[in-house]
């Protein structure tokens, strides 16, 4: 009969389109376990449980940065900015700091930094209707500036009791930032998949006409998105002030190009309209993981930028064949 | 006589800048019915729809739900007053699932307004009874919507707009992409929403649909309605010469 055919037809291609998506999502976990084969056999040192813990307090801003990014990513967008604002939040923070503000509303005003920022993104993408891209570059542009006619560019050591212990501390097994970095992960995961801002996202990101139509105001959650990823910068300059003893003015753009390679590693879509938060948050994992392992496989530290930029060009390509 | 007609358009006007896309259109919708307008391009049509569904604020004239007169500031006043749109482009998100694109904007929830979560086995199952209901024929509401064929999308479209609607489902062009089949498919699934008391207005270029489909038709010319008729008491080659003006001229 016809119709058992063309049902066939349609099961079958539902399986392969569902084998493609399970292959998307386990990229990143896929490839975790796969590194850690690999460099377990390359470095007797490197499967220790004080190694992984290393990699784990290491992969703390990549992970915040990476998530913060998918909210831009899942959106058809992109936050080039974050690296930059990161800077400018651990300028404003040594300066709260210094000034004796106390280390909790240091902390806010960092994260406050990365909200106004976002804002600003939010707004030119949302409202003004700028490319992403180019609005991002230029508040990149800004901010990177600010931060360094601030601090006339040179770093300020901040040595707090409470950062250090969220540094070195543990609780059970796990380092405090670690754990810090897991809630953060799960509250913005709640945010996507339970609550109704986070369907409105992933629609706006997949189709602006369609979300318009049921009535969903495009500019206000485009503004949400942006909102997270300066939010994230902003806390993720917390985690460098505790992770490097200072804060740090000069912007390290690599820092942009590893969220978004662990964003698309995690299987977010370019196109927008399909993320997860985990996936994102392992993809930083993998990516922090590689670059200790060829670290101790004895690869120098050259080649990590080249290594990531093939990673996210390859991981792109594979995502233009599926439109 | 007020309240026998579930829409009522009086004397509707809509310029663009010096375009007059609508010159005092008139025209009824009774409850219950399958109400068709045709006309050829750039005869008014999308543009009265539009007036109707919230996109476009008319310049001049009145919309009447249940004899009351409405106005539309956004879609979303349209939709708070029952009117829903299934539009031609369909209006979906491809990357959600069946239930998130039922659902989307009018998820249901639980907890206080900034902190709500959402209730996703509740709209799943919902979801799934009014695909059931309609007989839609959709894999699973938790498909996402990329996955499923071009009749199955514009199902989807409509039993989200019968699910909302209260008073009218616009339809513009519901069958204007789909193969012959999906077209009966998707005829088929308008007869049952309008058998189950769903009121449906409909855009069509298709002759013979609207003749199958609709009991009352409306003919647009130049912005403005030039006839109605009951849809028994005239002939689809009456329709087109009505549409092209041609029986004013010979």
């Amino acid at each position: 009969m016809l119709h058992d055919t063309r049902a066939g037809r349609l099961h079958r291609f539902a399986r392969a389109a569902s084998l493609e998506e399970t292959w998307m999502k386990a990229t990143a976990p896929a490839a975790l376990v796969l590194a850690g084969i690999v460099f377990s056999m390359l470095s007797p040192y490197f499967a220790t449980w004080r190694n992984v813990n290393g990699m784990l307090a290491d992969a703390a801003i990549p992970v915040l940065l990476a998530v913060g990014m998918t909210f831009a990513v899942m959106l058809a967008g992109i936050d080039l900015s974050m690296a930059g604002t990161m800077a400018l939040a651990s300028v404003v923070f040594g300066l709260s700091y210094t000034a004796g503000w106390g280390l909790a509303l240091s902390c806010l005003l960092s994260i406050g930094v990365g909200l106004v920022v976002g804002v600003v993104n939010g707004l030119f993408v949302g409202r003004v209707r700028i490319p992403d891209m180019i609005v991002t570059l230029g508040t990149m542009g800004l901010v990177q500036g600010i931060g360094l006619i601030v601090s006339r560019g040179i770093p300020v050591p901040v040595s707090d009791p409470v950062l250090q212990a969220v540094a070195s501390s543990s609780l059970g097994p796990f380092r405090y930032n670690f754990l810090i970095v897991v809630l953060v992960v799960v509250v913005l995961h709640v945010m996507l998949t339970h609550m109704p801002v986070g369907t409105h996202l992933l629609s706006v990101g997949d189709n602006v006409e369609a979300s318009k139509a049921m009535g969903l105001r495009v500019p206000r959650v485009k503004l949400i998105g942006y909102l997270v990823c300066g939010a994230m910068s902003g806390l993720a300059a917390v985690f460098m002030v505790l992770y490097v003893g200072s804060t740090q003015p000069a912007t390290n753009t690599d820092y942009v190009m590893k969220a978004v390679a662990a964003t698309v590693l995690g299987g977010t879509s370019l196109f927008g309209g399909r993320a997860t938060i985990w996936g994102p948050a392992l993809g930083a994992v993998l990516l922090t993981v590689v670059q200790t392992g060829l670290t101790m496989a004895g690869v120098e530290a050259f080649y990590e930028p080249a290594v990531v930029g093939v990673v996210v060009l390859a991981a792109a390509s594979m995502m233009r064949g599926r439109r | 006589m007020p309240g026998s007609h579930a829409v009522e358009v009086v004397d509707l006007y809509k310029s663009f800048g010096n375009v007059e896309a609508l010159r005092g259109v008139s025209l009824t919708v009774r409850p219950g019915e399958v109400t068709a307008i045709v006309g050829d391009n750039g005869a008014g049509k999308s543009t009265l729809i539009k007036c109707l569904s919230g996109y476009h604020a008319a310049d001049g004239g009145r919309i009447l739900l249940d004899g009351q007169e409405v106005r539309f500031g956004s879609p979303l006043d349209a939709r708070r007053q029952g009117i829903e749109t299934v539009y031609q482009d369909l209006a979906l998100a491809d990357e959600l699932t069946v239930w998130q694109n039922i659902f989307l904007n009018r998820e249901l929830t639980v907890g206080p307004r900034p902190l709500r979560l959402m209730r996703r086995r509740a709209m799943r199952t919902s979801a799934a009874q009014l695909v059931d209901s309609l007989a839609v024929s959709v894999p699973s509401v938790g498909k996402t919507v990329r996955r499923l064929s071009g009749g199955q999308r514009q199902a989807v479209a409509i039993a989200r707009a019968v699910m909302w609607s209260s008073q009218l489902v616009i339809m513009d062009e519901p069958t204007a992409a789909l193969g012959l089949r999906e077209t009966a498919q998707v005829e088929d699934l308008i007869r049952r929403v309008v058998d189950q008391g769903t009121t449906v207005l409909v855009i069509s270029h298709n002759f013979e649909q609207v003749m199958r489909l609709s009991q009352q038709v409306w003919v647009m010319r130049g912005g403005r309605v030039v006839s109605g008729h009951r849809t028994a008491d005239v002939s689809g080659v009456e329709l087109v010469a009505e549409v092209t003006g041609a029986r004013e001229f010979s």
